[in-house]
């Protein structure tokens, strides 16, 4: 063999070698990124699951809805009125006037008898109008918009290490009591046997949560304080009508007989929990009118499963989060339990499929989960428009094809102020949920909060709302509470989340706010917010002399200023965090049509 | 040599036929003489009568909640009569779990899980891997950078967070942890298998058959794979402990086995809260899992010295 061929040979062997390698490896390395970009299912995708419905819901909802057309904004915005010209739009406001310095008007379109409960909302509160201009961004609201809010509260947000904290100091000029502790320490953790082990190392003064194993460890150790939280929630067994066998009522009705709640109430639920008559916690007005749920009944419930067509049972799934939460404190036994008594009571196979949560969330509100869902609902104001309206109103796609008899009950009883004049509408309410059973109510979950015992005014507030400030921490100058989770935004006025808000109401304060460790409404901006005869007129007096944490003061324009960014989509502050505005949505209508 | 001229004595002496003592029977001998390794292979002895005979030994059934059956608390602690528990309480000799099921006959079907999934991930890796490896090593050039590359991007992952990454796509459950495990041992094999290859593609006895028109075939299984069969044994025991101790972590995670698969990894998984409140809940479970994965290295420890014939004269 000629040596100059040869020595090619293994120079370009070599190269070919090596460049061949190069390109293996880049090849393996980008169908792997591929492969990361292209899976639905990624973690990664978990912020952006969250903003989804925004851009996907008119898609896919599209073709149910022949009205998915783009809404138009239909609000006018003078500064001192935020109006719109009729009310067919379906919200409940007309108009929002200031009519002096320190007076603001609510015109109604229609009467609200929960005014005042949906007011004192922590989404609700009051922003500094320059600060809701200057950090309204391009399409969200800018970082600073987004976690370091203004308000008038009793703290102010001083640092946020995302993931690991979040600290408070007191507001000098707060018009109220100052806070007991100078600063305000914001932890997390999801375990509850972590929290306990903090509180009980005296490293926080205070946790929520406490898992239903520990009540008797914090019971009995004389340096901690156990406060219950009163169940103002409601954990449920839901089930999607437009998926078979769930379109058959029969088989729901099975579902709701066939399910022994006493048991799952007595083995997993803490002490000061209830089986749920009712869909409404009763402690709210009008909850509890109408025929109370279901008996156990598992030879029934057999019968009803085979007169709709399924004698043997059926195979399904059973959706959930394993997310705590007052009204599920133990998700995955509570989850295993159902399953297990699916299987011998109606020899219904569920096979348990554990969600992230934010997908659950959003799959199970739109009605795309085709098996059981475990979900529950806490109260965010003592009414029964929170519980019903929220589940059972007509544009609620949770339970699949809304249910007319339930929700023209609900419109009906919606607008009437007095709970004795209403309290025929939701009898009929109650009665058709429990005939149509789309889902099974199944307990009403007590929650406890941990304090060290020196805590002064330990809080447990049923509606979750608990101000720290009047809490002093045996004369600590520092309070750290741990909650189950990090804050998702401190912009309270575009989110859901409960351990956001809770954040938020530390910094923010609305027109009203709530009782400690009651859910009564208290004033809190305002000094007082009267009705008219007929409550379509709502006039509030606000409060003088508020100073906001940059030093601006409080007065009307602010109100206006706040319930334009929510409300007024036209408007050019009308930018959030998901840009979902659930609360202002639900609770008011967008002034959009 | 000394010492096989002593085996045979001793077998001369025992009055029986004169025969040829074969690998496996002096690895055997070997590996009796080792403590470590009769230890593991009694623990792993029990394992396996365990699991082959759990529906039988087991006094409940594994899935059978107990709420209105017998008078047991939730997360009650062991009962065993034995040490005094009363006689008139249900023995549970593990004490009840959070769903009110006996935690003695989900630890024991457990333990079938275990090592089905110890066996059958390592079984799916060593076929795969050995494939791979004896392709590369024996065609050398393109092949066997094609395969060797991969092999080193999936060795570049940390294995645990890239069984966790191939869970997360094809979504959680039993199967596919086990794919997923499967798939992130599969390099080990396949380098063991090459390594074995290239030290003997080149030897006379290769040749030899090539000579004689043995096909590649032939050769690479007849001639070239015996040879590589012991550090793959070593390998492999050695594997199904990490396999096992993988699929516990993912279970954990809530990846692997779903509710209410007696699963160790998820039973420890679920009750990971109440480690102070109820501690036989989360320490026998890892109990199990400890004693299985401390086995499978016992007896692979005492296999990778058994089979070495370096270390012939030390044993």
């Amino acid at each position: 063999m000629p040596l100059i061929s040869s020595k090619f040979k293994i120079l370009w062997r070599r190269n070919v070698k090596r460049n061949l390698s190069v390109l293996l490896s880049l090849l393996v390395l980008m169908s792997l990124v591929l492969a990361a970009c292209g899976t639905p299912e990624a973690p990664a995708t978990e912020a952006p699951a969250t903003e989804a419905p925004a851009t996907e819901a008119p898609a896919t909802e599209a073709p149910a809805e022949p009205t998915a057309i783009p809404k138009v904004p239909i609000a006018t915005f003078d500064g001192t009125t935020l109006g719109v010209p009729d009310c067919d739009y379906g919200g409940f406001f007309k108009s929002i006037e200031a009519t002096d310095q320190y007076t603001v008007t609510f015109n109604m379109c229609k009467s609200d008898p929960a005014f005042l409960s949906k007011i004192a909302f922590s989404p609700f509160a009051i922003y500094p109008s320059e600060w809701i201009e200057a950090t309204a961004g391009e399409t969200t609201r800018t970082s600073d918009g987004l976690e370091k809010p203004v308000g008038t509260g009793p703290y102010m947000v001083s640092e946020w290490n995302r993931g690991e904290s979040l600290t408070f100091t007191a507001f000098p000029d707060y018009w109220g009591e100052p806070p007991a502790a100078e600063t305000l320490v914001f932890r997390w953790s999801s375990e509850s046997a972590a929290r306990l082990l903090e509180l009980q190392a005296g490293t926080i003064d205070g946790f929520d949560n406490v898992g239903p194993e520990d009540f008797a460890t914090i019971e009995g150790d004389p340096n901690l304080h156990l406060q219950i939280r009163p169940a103002l929630n409601v954990f449920y067994i839901g089930m999607t009508n437009s998926y078979p066998p769930f379109d058959n009522v029969k088989v729901r009705l099975a579902v709701a007989q066939g399910i022994d709640r006493q048991r799952i109430v007595d083995t997993f639920y803490p002490e000061g929990s209830e089986v749920a008559s009712h869909f409404t916690p009763c402690a709210i007005p009008n909850a509890c009118v109408g025929d109370p749920w279901y008996d156990f009944d598992p030879d029934a419930a057999k019968a009803l499963l085979a007169e709709a067509g399924f004698p043997d049972g059926f195979s399904t799934k059973l959706y959930y989060r394993d997310v705590v939460r007052g009204y599920l404190p133990q998700v995955g036994n509570v989850a295993q339990d159902i399953q297990a008594q699916l299987k011998e009571n109606l020899n219904i196979d569920a096979e348990i499929v554990v969600m992230e949560s934010g997908a659950f969330i959003e799959a199970s509100g739109s009605g795309q989960l085709d098996g059981f869902h475990l979900l529950g609902w806490g109260a965010d104001y003592p009414h029964i428009t929170n519980f019903l309206d929220y589940h059972f109103g007509e544009a609620q796609q949770q339970f699949g094809t809304p249910y007319p008899e339930i929700y023209e009950q609900l419109v009906a009883g919606g607008q009437i102020g007095l709970p004795e004049d209403a309290e025929q509408y939701y009898v009929a309410a109650n009665n058709a949920i429990r005939e149509l059973a789309p889902l099974v109510p199944v307990a009403h979950g007590a929650s406890a909060a941990a304090y060290r015992a020196d805590v002064e005014t330990p809080q447990a507030s049923p509606l979750t709302t608990e101000l720290f400030a009047f809490s002093d921490p045996g004369g600590r100058d520092t309070f750290v509470w741990m909650q189950n989770a990090e804050p998702i935004s401190l912009f309270c006025a575009d989110d859901t989340d409960g351990e956001t808000l809770r954040a938020c109401e530390q910094v923010t304060q609305a027109l009203y706010g709530f009782v400690v460790n009651d859910s009564a409404t208290e004033p809190h901006l305002a000094e007082s917010c009267t009705p008219n005869e007929d409550s379509t007129v709502w006039v509030c007096k606000l409060r003088q002399g508020v100073k906001f944490h940059d030093g601006t003061d409080f007065d009307s324009a602010d109100v206006l200023a706040t319930f334009n960014m929510g409300l007024n989509p036209g408007s050019p502050t009308h930018k959030g965090n998901t840009n979902l505005w659930e609360y202002y949505s639900t609770l008011w209508g967008l002034m959009e049509k | 040599m000394t010492n096989i001229e002593t085996k045979v004595k001793t077998l001369d002496a025992e009055g029986l036929s004169l025969k040829s003592v074969s690998l496996w029977q002096i690895t055997r001998r070997r590996l009796f003489r080792r403590r470590s390794a009769v230890v593991g292979m009694f623990i792993l002895g029990v394992l396996v009568f365990v699991a082959l005979t759990a529906q039988w030994i087991s006094p409940y059934d594994p899935y059978q909640v107990l709420i209105g059956i017998e008078e047991v608390e939730r997360r009650q602690d062991p009962c065993i009569h034995l040490f005094g528990c009363p006689a008139d309480q249900p023995q549970h000799l593990a004490g009840i779990d959070g769903n009110v099921r006996d935690e003695f006959s989900r630890l024991l079907y457990g333990a079938r899980l275990s090592l089905m999934v110890g066996f059958t991930t390592v079984s799916f890796a060593i076929i795969i891997g050995t494939v791979l490896g004896a392709l590369g090593g024996y065609f050398g050039g393109w092949i066997d950078n094609i395969i060797m590359r991969v092999m080193d991007v999936l060795l570049a992952f940390p294995s645990l967070l890239l069984a966790i990454a191939i869970v997360t796509v094809l979504g959680p459950g039993l199967i596919n942890a086990l794919l997923a495990i499967g798939i992130v041992s599969i390099p080990a094999y396949a380098r063991v298998m090459r390594a074995s290859v290239l030290s003997v593609r080149e030897m006379d006895y290769i040749s030899a058959t090539r000579a004689l028109g043995g096909s590649n075939l032939q050769i690479l299984f007849r001639r070239i794979l015996p040879n590589a069969l012991t550090p793959l044994i070593v390998q492999g025991t050695l594997g199904i402990a990490t396999a096992i101790l993988d699929a516990a972590a993912l279970s954990f995670l809530g990846l692997g086995a779903q509710p209410p698969t007696p699963e160790w990894g998820s039973m420890l998984g679920s009750e990971r809260n109440q480690v102070f409140t109820a501690p036989h809940l989360v320490f026998y479970p890892g109990l199990a899992i400890m004693l299985t994965v401390l086995s499978f290295n016992l007896l692979g420890d005492g296999l990778r010295d058994a089979l070495d014939p370096r270390l012939a004269h030390i044993s």
